[in-house]
């Protein structure tokens, strides 16, 4: 068939410039309303919100100064994680993940689910001892060593 | 009960068709070049698709530019494969323009991208990933394998992949027999539904993007559909619907035998002259194979007619048919045929058994269309249908030359070319017969000044 690639290459252009004005037009409304990409590899994103927890800050016992230690950046088999504790007092009061980066976007996934429910797990426990969650145990380690090293620097035991 | 006795009347009577025979549909091209054009469109959006998941920041991290080149290369790996089966799904309406043995060149061209870029792509994934966890290449294949979903069985696909690649390179498939590595070929599309699964589940650009994944899940069903009816579905309504038996085997020369098959309804099969059929003869050693035979003369209801030389097993075992075998077929296939032909006339030149497709196209051609015919053979008993063939030739007015002899004794180079057909100029040139002769003619020819479009060949590799 006579001239076979330029019928190839033209499609080719047509597809790849259709693909990158699509892209460019719809992106645009995310990036408006301020969501992280979801599957975002290697970016270090902010999965949780900042943690302005209010329902244990209002703990009783949870007097003094507010503090905040960011622990150990934890190398896990998928990625690398560190974690930020809040504290006033002795009373932990917020956590959150500074740091989250994934080699791809499923562990990226993964760990934006896990992450919420380990935090939920440290304010209950008050700590680092926690159960974490079956079928992420390596981000949950991670996670629990991060927070261990977090309040160690902010001397709560 | 020969089948001569039928086309010889009808020879001499015109080329009256019967009234219900179906019409062949004539090849579009513009249809071949819009599933060139949309091929293509693919290949653009898969590429952009890589290129606009990946921002500044992830190809900076650790691992980014591994991974991303990773992603890049499985997405287009993975869509060459697409285009792969495609070529060899056997849809019509590209058939037509194509032929067979185009698609198949095209098949065989690109094979060796897909396999290639899709070991590149398990290759940079494992590293990108290891440098982004910071572990060893050994831990990383560990952990991919045990703790992704689906990458365990795409890796066995792409074991399997890799097998058939390596069993496909010349040196090795020369040694196999044709059979053999044709039923091995076939895993192709086991490993390729092994590697589906984990596209959807870890690719950088469907996780978390529906559309996508709805796109490149539409386009593989699809895909596997074409095959499924164009391959299977429509073989077996044709065979059911002619229910072709052998009616006759016949020797035609040393080693060249016809089958002349009697079936029902062959009015209704839409055959061009040159075309030919895949056969599967279901005896208890042929059932599981089917061959490419060409028809040696277009149907004469209720018969069809192909002639075979024995070259292999099972060409030698087509001769010792017996009356009665049910047959299934598959086709017609090739664009060998008079719609290819550009200028007013023709030249068309077969050795050996390439004569088969010479005698049904040349059936076809219009009475006065004074074609040149050139056979050739080694041996005068090695002019297999050459009666016939003269008979055809004498009604359209045309010229026969028989070239009986080694090379040297009857050379076919540019002078002895330019001699037989001084006005060559004015034909397409058909070209038909073993891959050596092909090729050979089809040099003499482009060296004589005849632009590509006007040759037309078709080799039979044994």
């Amino acid at each position: 068939m006579k001239r076979a690639g330029w019928y190839l290459i033209a499609g080719a252009a047509a597809g790849f410039a259709g693909i990158i004005g699509f892209h460019g037009s719809g992106t645009a409304a995310p990036a408006a309303l301020g969501q992280p990409k979801p599957g975002s590899a290697g970016a270090a994103a902010a999965p949780s919100a900042p943690d302005r927890t209010t329902g244990p800050a209002a703990r009783a016992g949870a007097s003094g100064p507010v503090r905040t230690a960011t622990g150990k950046v934890e190398q896990y088999g998928y990625g690398e994680l560190s974690v930020t504790v809040t504290a006033r007092g002795n009373q932990i009061t917020g956590v959150s993940v500074p740091l989250l980066r994934t080699a791809e976007p499923y562990s990226q996934q993964l760990a934006q689910q896990v992450i919420p429910m380990l935090r939920a797990e440290v304010l209950a426990a008050h700590g680092a001892q926690i159960h974490g969650v079956s079928g992420a145990t390596y981000t949950s380690v991670a996670y629990a060593q991060s927070i261990q090293s977090a309040l160690d620097k902010l001397h709560i035991k | 009960m020969g089948f001569d006795s039928v086309v010889a009347p009808r020879s001499r009577q015109g080329r009256k068709r019967q009234p219900a025979r179906a019409e062949p549909q004539r090849p579009r091209p513009a249809l071949a070049r819009a599933g060139l054009m949309l091929a293509g469109a693919g290949l653009g959006a898969v590429t952009a698709l890589a290129i606009t998941d990946e921002t500044l920041a992830e190809l900076r991290a650790p691992g980014g530019a591994a991974t991303f080149l990773g992603s890049l290369t499985g997405l287009v790996g993975m869509y060459l494969a697409l285009l792969m089966v495609l070529m060899v799904s056997r849809i019509p309406a590209i058939e037509r323009v194509l032929g067979q043995d185009g698609l198949l060149r095209w098949h065989r061209w690109l094979a060796p991208w897909p396999i290639s870029l899709l070991l590149a792509h398990a290759l940079f994934i494992t590293i990108g990933y290891a440098q982004a966890a910071r572990t060893g290449l050994a831990h990383q294949v560990a952990v991919l394998l045990t703790r992704y979903p689906d990458v365990l069985i795409a890796t066995v696909g792409l074991g399997i992949m890799c097998t058939i690649g390596v069993l496909s390179i010349h040196a090795i498939r020369r040694r196999l027999r044709r059979e053999t590595w044709w039923l091995v070929h076939l895993y192709m599309y086991l490993a390729l539904a092994l590697s589906f699964a984990h596209v959807l589940a870890l690719g950088p650009s469907f996780v978390g993007h529906p559309l996508t994944q709805i796109v490149w899940s539409v386009a593989w069903a699809a895909t596997a559909g074409l095959v499924l009816c164009y391959r299977f579905g429509l073989p077996v309504v044709r065979s059911v619907r002619h229910r072709l038996v052998v009616h006759e085997v016949r020797q035609e020369g040393p080693g060249v035998v016809s089958v002349i098959c009697s079936g029902r309804r062959l009015d209704k099969l839409a055959v061009t002259g040159g075309q030919f059929f895949f056969w599967r003869f279901l005896t208890r050693s042929m059932w599981w194979q089917a061959h490419p035979y060409t028809m040696s003369a277009l149907p004469q209801p209720p018969y069809v007619r192909l002639t075979v030389k024995a070259v292999g097993d099972h060409s030698a075992a087509v001769a010792k048919l017996r009356p009665g075998t049910r047959i299934v077929i598959e086709g017609p296939y090739g664009a060998f045929t008079r719609f290819a032909q550009l200028r007013p006339q023709v030249l068309l030149m077969a050795a050996g058994i390439g004569v088969t497709a010479l005698r049904s196209l040349l059936e076809d051609l219009p009475r006065n269309s004074a074609p040149v015919v050139v056979l050739r053979g080694a041996r005068p008993e090695d002019l297999v249908l050459r009666r016939e063939v003269a008979e055809l030739v004498r009604y359209r007015n045309g010229r026969l030359h028989e070239l009986v002899g080694t090379r040297e004794q009857a050379p076919l180079d540019e002078r002895s070319l330019q001699r037989l057909v001084p006005d060559l100029h004015r034909r397409d040139l058909y070209v038909c017969g073993p891959e050596g002769f092909v090729t050979s003619i089809v040099e003499v020819a482009a060296r004589l000044g005849l632009p590509s479009e006007a040759i037309h060949h078709e080799a039979y590799a044994l």
